[in-house]
């Protein structure tokens, strides 16, 4: 019985290892992650210009998410404009200053309620296996550990927005 | 002044992450984000950055690979301070680190995408038909000394992995051609593209045809090269934690070479210009799984083919890898751990030169790995100890303990030490097989003529044999680094004690007693039998355990990038190979010998779309019966539009027609002057 414990101890231990989440790990994929989108500021075009007062402002409605990017993109600007992160919560009224929206695996059966599923003037990047069929513009997945994205340009377009060639060409472009 | 990190070449070229930090410029190109681990730790990979790891290491990015102009992966290596690279033809290479570059034995591991290509007949890696095309090289990742153990066996003096691109990042096409003085053609054709909306793939082939040497040093040389190659990779993301690629490539090569070898009762040396055929094959598959944010695990299977065909050897080496890592991280604590197995099939058809004694025709090896990581200060003290435990056919089992200690007392500073040991297996060469050499003559063992020209004329049969007492190299290695970067420039500094023991030697077996027949004919005037007598006859150079070597020396890396457009990195790297053998005994590779090499890489943005790359090595060494010699290699490269790129390269300029290796009692090979190299080649992405 001892015996048996011990091995059940051991077992559990393995299993909380490997399972267990480690805050700096995620920390680490959302810095990176805010680090892409930063990128698709830069390199996107949206259909009303900033003046150097306003804000180009990323959204999120996970927190986790949007303290990483304000430690990873401190101070940026783009195009002149100040970068925020700000968290929100999913209604018309909270996006209303988003230039980009992430919508993060842990809060995507919320944007699902939502059904903001398609918001002029926003990019909509998700990380979810079925993101750009639920109505997201960019997904990013993962390669051997490193991250890539798909890109649905169409949809990017009905939003107002286009995406320099030169991400596009690093990008799986889908519904071409 | 803002470094970009691209062009700070060796210690930054993978970005130290640190959490909780903002990103530095640097860190936000896409191409960097892009090449960077989401994990914290990562199975078979090294996510910390260069600056962080505990070893002599040195990254060789792709930018610094395409502006070069290199067209061979042993070209590239040619800029890796510290790196001793020789050319003995227009084919064959020698390439070592802190120890004695040799055609046949350099103790080095090689792996491509973590599949090793050593060849446990010699200790040898083809180089001269390994093709990894080099624009889809990722980076090339250089551990000089023992710091790579845990990748594999026998990495006494370093570790070389060639790591490729993602073929998600290697979608479209890609051709080039390339044209010059020695070489007459070199093409290389790609095509990539997605796999529905869950993966990837590229395909390429490659021909090269190139002349021969100027200049023999006792033939006519004949190291032309004839090979064509085809290959492919392909990559799955079924989902973010699962992930699976398979690669293959096959080479047909037709090299001439020149080389010696005892085919008569004559007992002597005879040179011979011959055609070496041969074909490697290699494929692997790897499955890599995220369990958790922090933990990962991955499987790996390889499968390697080679034929060698040439009129007095024909070799068969065929070998299956299968390797499983797994590693995770709970609060300071890192563990890796794996396991591997490894079945090698070699088969040698009879050689006038070479035969086996006990016709071992496979060799398995099996074992595993266990690695800590220990973050004692956090960003501040860590440490690490590990082992690798293998069990072999030729010496049962050997274990490879490390301790290593990193410590950061500030930041841009850094400081490391490791203590290790090693083991080199021995070859079926050293264990298994008997080499005919070139024959000994009379003067050799009694040290005075006879002035009978039929007996001081004849050279008795003599043999380099191999058996069955040979044991494991034992290596114990001390380590100490230090690392500082600031904004504009980067120090790497290493320095190495390694004591080996067991090191395989040479020993004269002369058995006299043979020689009492021909002694006594001779004594009694009867010169025609005395020389009659000594066909009978044969000399044995043993390979014994019994050697001992102290090798000790340092590398110095400095990068420097005194503005945007120019990027500078000086070295120097210094090894002393010091034997101490047994009387009677003289080393099997290598001889006591210092080795210096001084080097200086810059690359130079003059216009938007010009760059002009510089590297000099001044190699100066007593260890391979050549001259020292300074080359300077050079190249210019345009990018005229998106679409076309050409470049313009000379390479060995300065040095002459020059020897850089003619360590030939070492290898059968002759090898020929290497001459200045001029190339022109044009590029097309579409």
């Amino acid at each position: 019985m001892l015996k048996f414990k011990g091995l059940l101890h051991s077992l559990t231990i393995t299993f909380v290892l490997l399972f267990s989440t480690n805050s700096s790990a995620m920390e680490k994929e959302y810095m990176l992650k805010a680090g892409f989108l930063y990128n698709f500021a830069r390199f996107g075009q949206w259909p009303v210009q900033l003046n150097e007062n306003e804000y180009f402002t990323i959204c999120s409605p996970d927190k986790s998410f949007i303290y990483a990017a304000n430690v990873a993109l401190k101070n940026r600007k783009i195009k002149h404009s100040p970068l925020q992160s700000l968290h929100v919560v999913l209604n018309e009224v909270s996006l209303e200053p988003c230039n980009i929206l992430f919508i993060t695996s842990d809060t995507i059966t919320d944007w699902q309620k939502s059904q903001l599923t398609s918001y002029h003037n926003i990019m909509i990047v998700g990380e979810s296996a079925e993101f750009i069929k639920s109505g997201g513009h960019i997904r990013f997945f993962l390669s051997s550990g490193k991250i890539r994205f798909e890109i649905d340009p169409l949809k990017l377009k009905d939003a107002g927005i286009t995406m320099s060639s030169k991400v596009l060409r690093l990008a799986r472009v889908v519904n071409r | 002044m803002k470094t970009s990190q691209h062009f700070l070449w060796p210690l930054l070229f993978i970005s130290p992450f640190i959490a909780a930090a903002p990103f530095e410029d640097e860190d936000l190109d896409l191409d960097t984000l892009m090449g960077m681990d989401v994990q914290v730790t990562s199975a078979m990979k090294r996510t910390q950055s260069a600056f962080d790891t505990a070893s002599s290491i040195y990254v060789l990015g792709k930018e610094q690979i395409t502006s070069s102009g290199a067209t061979s992966v042993p070209e590239a290596l040619k800029m890796v301070p510290g790196l001793i690279v020789r050319q003995l033809d227009n084919n064959q290479w020698a390439i070592s680190s802190r120890g004695v570059a040799s055609r046949f034995s350099s103790k080095l591991l090689v792996m491509i995408d973590g599949q090793s290509l050593y060849t446990p007949k010699f200790a040898a890696v083809y180089w001269e038909t390994l093709n990894v095309p080099l624009y889809d090289i990722e980076r090339i990742e250089v551990i000089r000394g023992q710091g790579g153990l845990l990748w594999g066996s026998n990495a006494n003096n370093g570790v070389i992995n060639i790591i490729t691109k993602n073929s998600i990042d290697t979608r479209g096409g890609y051709a080039n051609a390339t044209t010059g003085n020695q070489i007459n053609t070199d093409a290389n054709l790609r095509y990539g593209g997605d796999i529905s909306n869950k993966g990837s793939y590229r395909v390429y082939g490659h021909i090269k045809n190139s002349n021969a040497s100027k200049k023999g040093i006792s033939l006519t040389p004949n190291d032309t090269t004839k090979q064509h190659s085809f290959g492919l990779r392909a990559d799955f993301t079924p989902s973010d934690e699962w992930s699976a690629l398979f690669q293959g490539d096959v080479t047909h090569s037709k090299l001439g070479q020149n080389y010696r070898g005892v085919v008569d009762e004559t007992n002597t040396n005879i040179s011979f210009s011959d055609d070496l055929k041969r074909t490697d094959s290699r494929m692997m598959t790897r499955i890599e799984n995220r369990i958790s944010t922090n933990a990962n695990q991955m499987l790996q299977v390889s499968w390697l083919k080679q034929n060698g065909d040439q009129t007095y050897i024909k070799e068969n080496f065929e070998s299956l890898d299968i390797d499983y890592q797994m590693n995770f991280i709970y609060q300071s604590l890192q563990l890796d751990w794996g396991l591997n197995y490894r079945y090698n099939a070699i088969s040698f058809a009879e050689s006038v030169f070479l035969d086996s004694d006990k016709d071992l025709d496979n060799l398995r090896q099996y074992g595993g790995l266990v690695q800590a990581q220990y973050n004692f200060v956090p960003n501040t003290l860590d440490f690490i100890i590990g082992t690798k435990l293998d069990h072999n056919d030729l010496t049962g089992w050997e274990n490879q303990p490390s301790a290593r200690l990193v410590y950061k007392p500030i930041e841009n500073h850094l400081t490391w030490g490791a203590i290790s040991r090693s083991v080199r297996t021995p070859t079926l060469i050293e264990f298994n097989d008997n080499f005919k050499v070139n024959g000994t003559k009379i003067i050799d063992i009694i040290g005075v003529k006879t002035d009978i020209p039929v007996i001081d004329d004849y050279r008795i049969a003599t043999f380099l044999n191999g058996n069955d007492k040979v044991k494991s190299e034992n290596y114990i290695s001390y380590e100490l680094g230090y690392r500082f970067t600031n904004n504009d420039w980067a120090l790497d500094f290493s320095a190495y004690h390694t004591n080996a023991t067991d090191v395989a030697a040479i020993k004269l077996n002369t058995q006299f007693e043979q020689f009492l027949p021909a002694v006594a004919f001779f004594q009694a005037g009867q010169f025609e039998q005395a020389a009659q007598s000594l066909t009978t006859t044969e000399i044995n150079f043993d390979l014994v355990s019994v050697g001992e070597t102290t090798t000790k020396g340092f590398d110095i890396v400095l990068s420097w990038q005194p503005i945007d457009s120019l990027s500078t990195e000086l070295g120097y790297s210094y090894t002393n190979i010091d034997y101490n053998l047994p009387e009677g005994t003289a080393p099997s590779i290598g001889f006591d010998s210092s080795n210096r090499q001084l080097f200086a890489k810059a690359n130079y943005t003059l216009f938007t779309d010009h760059t002009i790359f510089t590297a000099l090595r001044v190699e100066n060494s007593d260890a391979y019966e050549a001259d020292n010699y300074t080359a300077l290699d050079l190249t210019w490269n345009w990018q005229i539009n998106h679409t076309w790129a050409a470049a313009l390269s000379g390479k060995n300029l300065f040095a002459g027609s020059h020897i850089e290796y003619n360590n030939t009692r070492e290898t059968y090979t002759i090898p020929n002057y290497i001459d200045e190299c001029i190339t022109f080649t044009i590029t097309i992405k579409f």
